[in-house]
């Protein structure tokens, strides 16, 4: 099992996989936007374009070449036309003559996270969701950015979906941006799916919200993420993301953030040299990368670290396409398992 | 006969029992003893003084039985709104937005907290008994105002403004104050109706929302509210939108009640209102009733007669109306037909 870079051939695979997600992935649906999608990400894995357009795309594939999720990762949100979040604020309203102090949470308009790489379109075959493999095609990416910090920005970010209810519709959208943009909340969501969202800039409240006159459905939802959200979220927490008050402007979803440096995985990754020998049965599963852009290779697997070397069966490097000797970074997949003790 | 005049100290007990009576909403009038007292020596002190520009005057007036001294009602001027602290409204504006790619283009309202209307006259106070409500008194307590402001421009700002009480049920609830109000204030409206009353609004500026609004936001009921008339304050609406007032984008921050604006020049009472030399004697030939008064500042009174009115012609006024005007032979009046 792999995580690697998309292909142009992939794609009847993912629009198979994509048009299985639904909603779930901010992947389009239809044919010719997929295919120059993935044009584009093969165009990003080669350098050819800038970090404000970047889109690394991946999948997670069998031994069998079988596509089975797909993940995403972008550059730079915000480069190219504005990204709006709301960040959930506080208005205090108090007169000491009279006793009165409120505290009205305010959701404030802003572009705070301009400049920011963005985790999305996390989609993984629901008959694959056991052992690592949903690690593996989420947190791929970000031992992707330990070693390419330089393409990315100081933070990462998620946007995990908000709460809707069994139609889709959102109480914080019919709340909120209904009276803004005039049409419904799966039409909005699907025109900023498809990257259109300047249109957001064009139609959104400039001034703050009180919060406490929205309805108490909207309220109630305002940096709840939705419940299928909730494994993403427990997974990346684990890692060091955290809500940080930013949340989504149509459905009121999470953001959350962590500064590159200080996630598990990119502050615990090492360049080891890779070994062959058969593992032992007690070796913990390691997150390992080639080290490569646009042949990017990223699997996880039993390992021991022995020193500087890290040792992996043989078909681990063939994966990994390299040799014994080659330099890979790698970081024990789950967080606070015990490591193994250098010599 | 009922004869309106400015507010004497003696008025005390009686200007309380008409606070009491007053409709929640009608701020001005606080059933405080010590403030209503306040009240009415800074009404004395106004109509003493001489005044170049409109300042921090406040002119009161009462609705007087002139045989029982029984106070039927009152009203009341404030030069200028706002002098000594800001006098916040809510403006109702649209917010435009729209998206060529998508081909959207609509306007949001929202109401923005502002002081836009500091440094207007206003009309306020105004309380009649229930049982001369739609009379010509009635007429005669709130017009009579404009009258004054009429016999005393220099007093005054080039534009008056008045502010009707908005929507609340009879249990004291205000749909409008309960959606937007009651976050910020934690308070109900009765009691935020009656501290306005007591302190001064100033200390609305603390607590009130500085970020716009949105109507479409609040609940179906408050945004019906928006320059909604209570009942009880038609009467006054009615009147001075003949005098020529009209709403405006502006509305009362705390029942979201419309407020009445006109320029002072235009005011029916201002720019139509005669004046007339007094000649005494039986009116005759009653042809039509008429609100006067006498033009005068710490002596001013108005009335509603029958008269025998040309332009133009000195008219005639029988010995009662001369004294309740306090007028003789030769003096200036005022009149406008009812």
């Amino acid at each position: 099992m792999i995580v690697r870079p998309v292909q142009v051939t992939d794609l009847p695979a993912l629009l198979a996989l994509v048009r299985q997600a639904g909603r779930l992935t901010s992947l389009p649906t239809s044919e010719e936007r997929l295919n120059h999608r993935l044009r584009w990400a093969q165009r990003t894995f080669a350098e050819q374009v800038e970090r404000a357009d970047a889109d690394y795309l991946f999948v997670l594939e069998d031994d069998d070449r079988q596509v089975l999720g797909v993940s995403a990762l972008t550059g730079a949100v915000g480069l190219r036309e504005p990204w709006y979040n709301y960040r959930v604020g506080l208005t205090v309203s108090s007169s000491a003559d009279l006793g009165i102090e409120r505290h009205i949470p305010t959701l404030f308009l802003n572009n705070e996270m301009t400049g920011q790489s963005e985790l999305r379109s996390l989609f993984l075959r629901p008959d694959k969701r056991q052992g690592s493999h949903g690690r593996l095609l989420s947190l791929g990416r970000l031992l992707f950015v330990a070693e390419f910090a330089h393409l990315f920005g100081d933070k990462l970010i998620a946007e995990l979906p908000g709460r809707t209810d069994e139609q889709g519709c959102s109480a914080f959208w019919d709340s909120v941006g209904r009276h803004f943009f005039k049409m419904d909340f799966n039409h909005a969501n699907h025109l900023s799916g498809l990257g259109n969202k300047s249109f957001i800039a064009e139609l959104m409240p400039r001034q703050p919200l009180y919060a406490c006159l929205l309805t108490e459905q909207a309220q109630a939802v305002i940096g709840k993420p939705h419940p299928k959200a909730e494994q993403a979220l427990k997974i990346l927490s684990a890692e060091g993301f955290a809500h940080k008050g930013y949340i989504d402007i149509f459905d009121a979803g999470p953001v959350i953030e962590a500064p590159v440096s200080s996630i598990r995985i990119v502050r615990d990754s090492q360049l080891l040299e890779l070994a062959i020998a058969p593992p032992d049965d007690q070796a913990p599963v390691w997150l390992i990368h080639n080290r490569r852009l646009e042949n990017c290779r990223i699997t996880a697997t039993a390992a021991r670290q022995v020193g500087d070397r890290l040792i992996v069966d043989r078909f681990t490097a063939k994966r990994l396409q390299l040799q014994p000797g080659d330099l890979v970074r790698a970081v024990p997949l789950h967080p606070r398992q015990p490591q193994a003790v250098a010599a | 006969m009922l004869v309106l005049r400015p507010v004497e100290l003696t008025d005390l007990p009686q200007l309380q029992r008409l606070a009491r009576e007053s409709l929640v909403g009608v701020t001005s009038l606080p059933d405080d003893s010590e403030r209503l007292r306040d009240k009415i020596l800074d009404s004395c002190t106004s109509f003493e003084q001489t005044v170049q520009n409109p300042g921090p005057e406040n002119y009161f007036f009462v609705l007087e039985d002139s045989t029982t001294r029984h106070l039927a009602g009152c009203s009341e001027i404030v030069a200028t709104a706002g002098f000594s602290e800001p006098f916040y409204s809510l403006r109702n504006r649209h917010f435009n937005s729209a998206s060529r790619e998508l081909n959207i283009e609509h306007g949001v309202p929202a109401l923005s907290l502002c002081h836009d209307l500091s440094g207007h006259t206003l009309l306020r106070g105004f309380h009649i008994d229930p049982t001369l409500v739609r009379t010509a008194y009635c007429e005669l307590l709130s017009r009579a105002r404009l009258l004054f402001i009429a016999a005393h421009p220099p007093r005054f700002a080039d534009a008056v403004i008045s502010e009707i009480v908005g929507l609340s049920s009879d249990d004291g609830h205000s749909p409008f104050w309960d959606a937007v109000g009651k976050h910020f204030f934690d308070l109900p409206y009765v009691e935020a109706e009656r501290l306005c009353g007591l302190e001064s609004r100033g200390f609305l500026a603390e607590l009130m929302p500085q970020y716009p609004i949105y109507v479409p936001m609040l609940p179906q009921a408050a945004q019906d509210c928006i320059g909604q008339i209570h009942p009880d304050g038609q009467v006054a609406f009615d009147i001075l939108q003949r005098e020529g007032f009209q709403t405006n984008s502006y509305v009362d921050l705390f029942d979201g009640g419309p407020t009445l604006h006109a320029r002072t020049r235009s005011i029916r009472c201002i720019e139509h209102s005669r004046i007339a030399e007094v000649r005494t004697g039986s009116s005759i030939d009653a042809r039509g009733r008429y609100l006067v008064s006498n033009d005068s500042l710490q002596n001013y009174r108005a009335i509603v007669a029958e008269l025998d009115y040309t332009t133009g012609q000195p008219v005639t006024l029988d010995a009662a109306i001369c004294a309740a005007l306090k007028v003789h032979e030769g003096s200036l009046i005022r009149l406008i037909a009812l």
